[in-house]
């Protein structure tokens, strides 16, 4: 089976024009242009199967945006190769957009002050959907996803998590073969989270859509992806499936306790403090040792507790693990 | 029929085969759509649209009087000699009525540009730009409309009614004319790609409109080099000749007018088609932001 995504040594920097100092300075440089180069990927290559969930992952800054970018034709490469359900992206930027679907968490493609029904029916005439089959689609997304009841209502007036379901259902109307998310389910609530991860992994399954996903929440990494791409400074530092990644870098969880008491001592095997501000404790837990129940039961047992968390390491952190394990 | 992604392929093996005239009516048909939500949009957000009248009264109801009494002055040897017994009330009721009404597009181009939302656009398989403009040309259409009443009700209480046929020329000039600002306005809104912050270029446009296309005043007071240059430039057919239209003008100089609207239109289209495809193919190059 072809690959739907496949990418060579692909390559991208950019160039900045540095700004001159002095009175004229601006006008030099409106002349002579000066460019300081930043390498943001430095030569990538993975292939993609198609039905295939893949997370890209990485800190701020990483290339994560950048890669999806490319893949997705709105961004030239310096240098390299790929393909996209058989289009070279960015040179067939305008073919490829009838066959993926994309949403950017922090960018929105509805109009805000018009009902939701209104900007699908504008997507319906981009995409040059019919219009029976369009109506067919969207009802049939509308009650998988659960806004058939918001389709009246202006995205401006709904909580984030509705207006990022309506986003995915946008992004799926004109039935793309492939999804890419970034940042899907920055900024929702625990509950919306988890909605949208059960959606789009239950999407992908049922009618076969690639899906590659970038994200800080790693959650949104072990529910949604099979399979884990990891770059760090413009370079892939590992690419392996989601479950070995979890057993070797993720099977830590970080407890936070907030106590009237300065600091709480809590000795268990498996459970290490780590440094924090007074009258908060944070305790990392080695899941594989140590069970998260536990943990919390031995820190309510102190009494004068006014707030217990349970989360993951930040992925930066994960990553950070992930690259110094890499390192020889 | 669900669609899958082997349904997908087969529906863009059909568009691959499409001649390009298909493709340019599936554009006019998005554009069509666009124009549809920008209308609607309008009219959703009414506060704003009633607030826009009656701006747009006090405007000419201020303008109307100044120039009112200067008219009524007849002071020879002035500007005010040349003007018509009636003053310039109607002249700037339909300069203003396009100023007022044509939606601030270049503020749309700027802050998709800087804050890099153009990208999400561009995994369209529509243009940006033709989708943008004509989502501000449906808002343009809906506050014109709504201030054509108010604007016909003070020209009939101004008692300066100059006949239907005058109307209906101003009122069609006026719409090519608006087509023009919009076409200006979106041209200031795509240097956001090259200068980033458009307000210099939008001061600069404004300052023309107001002097060479006659904003508050018909380019026909002007003399000399001064009015040579005022009747060539786009700014003339953009404002001064459907001011013109409501005050005098025969269906010569109405085809006339018309026709140089449109020979406006075909340039300004085309440099923003060019415009609009620069800068999109530097933000492919480089980058958002």
């Amino acid at each position: 089976m072809k690959p739907a995504v496949t990418v060579q040594d692909l390559r991208k920097t950019y160039r900045q024009p540095r700004r001159r100092t002095g009175a004229f300075g601006g006008l030099r440089g409106l002349f002579q242009p000066d460019y300081t180069e930043l390498p943001a990927i430095a030569g990538v290559s993975f292939d993609i199967r198609a039905g295939e969930r893949v997370a890209i992952i990485g800190p701020n800054g990483a290339g994560k945006s950048t890669t999806l970018k490319m893949l997705s034709g709105v961004l030239e490469p310096t240098g390299g190769a790929a393909q996209v359900l058989g289009f070279t992206p960015w040179r067939e930027r305008r073919a490829l957009a009838y066959r993926i679907g994309v949403v950017f968490g922090q960018r929105s493609q509805l109009w805000p002050e018009l009902p939701a029904r209104d900007s699908f029916a504008l997507l319906r005439r981009i995409y040059d959907q019919p219009a029976d089959a369009f109506a067919r689609r969207l009802g049939e997304l509308a009650e998988r996803f659960g806004v058939a009841g918001l389709l009246d209502q202006p995205p401006g007036r709904m909580s984030l998590g509705q207006r990022m379901r309506c986003e995915i259902v946008a992004s799926l109307l004109h039935g793309p073969a492939l999804l890419f998310l970034d940042e899907p389910t920055i900024g929702l609530d625990v509950t919306a989270k988890a909605a949208i991860r059960d959606f789009i992994r239950e999407q992908s399954a049922r009618e076969g859509q690639t899906v590659v996903l970038t994200s800080h929440d790693a959650r949104d990494i072990e529910l949604v992806c099979e399979r884990v791409i990891v770059i760090n400074a413009g370079r892939i530092v590992l690419d392996e499936a989601t479950e070995g990644l979890r057993r070797r870098f993720l099977a830590r969880k970080l407890v936070t306790v907030r106590s009237v008491a300065p600091a709480l001592d809590v000795e268990m095997a498996g459970v290490t403090r780590r440094p924090s501000e007074p009258h908060t404790t944070v305790l990392e837990v080695d899941t594989a040792r140590a069970r998260v129940e536990a943990v919390v039961a031995a820190a309510l047992a102190h009494g004068g507790i006014d707030d217990v968390s349970v989360e993951d390491p930040p992925m930066e952190e994960v990553v950070h693990e992930i690259y110094a394990a890499l390192e020889p | 029929m669900r669609s899958t992604p082997h349904s997908s392929l087969e529906t863009w093996a059909a568009k691959a085969a499409r001649p390009w005239t298909r493709e340019a009516l599936a554009d006019l048909r998005a554009a069509a759509g666009a124009f549809r939500l920008g209308f609607t949009g309008a009219f959703a957000a009414w506060p704003a649209l009633v607030g826009r009248v009656a701006f747009y009264c006090v405007c000419l109801m201020v303008l109307g009087a100044f120039w009112g009494k200067v008219g009524a002055s007849r002071l020879p040897g002035t500007l005010a000699a040349r003007l018509p017994p009636g003053g310039l009330g109607p002249y700037v009721g339909v300069t203003e009525w396009i100023v007022i009404s044509v939606v601030t597009v270049q503020l749309r181009f700027e802050d998709e540009v800087r804050s890099g939302a153009l990208e999400a656009r561009l995994l369209r398989p529509r243009s940006w730009g033709l989708l943008l403009i004509a989502e501000a040309a449906g808002g343009t259409a809906a506050r014109m409309l709504a201030i054509a009443p108010a604007a016909l009700a003070l020209l009939v209480m101004s008692g300066l009614w100059p006949g239907p046929q005058a109307v209906v020329r101003a009122a069609l000039l006026a719409l090519g004319g608006a087509v023009l600002t919009l076409l200006l306005y979106a041209l200031v809104g795509l240097s956001a790609f090259w200068v980033r912050r458009v307000l210099p270029a939008m001061l600069i446009t404004q300052k023309l409109m107001f002097l060479l296309g006659g904003l508050f005043a018909p380019i026909s007071l002007y003399r000399g080099w001064l009015h040579a240059l005022a009747f060539a430039s786009p700014f003339a057919a953009q404002l001064g000749f459907p001011g013109q239209a409501i005050l005098s003008m025969s269906w010569g100089g109405f085809a006339r007018a018309l026709a140089a609207q449109g020979a406006w239109v075909s340039v300004l289209a085309v440099i923003v088609a060019l415009a609009c495809r620069a800068g999109v193919a530097k933000t492919l190059r480089e980058g958002a932001s």
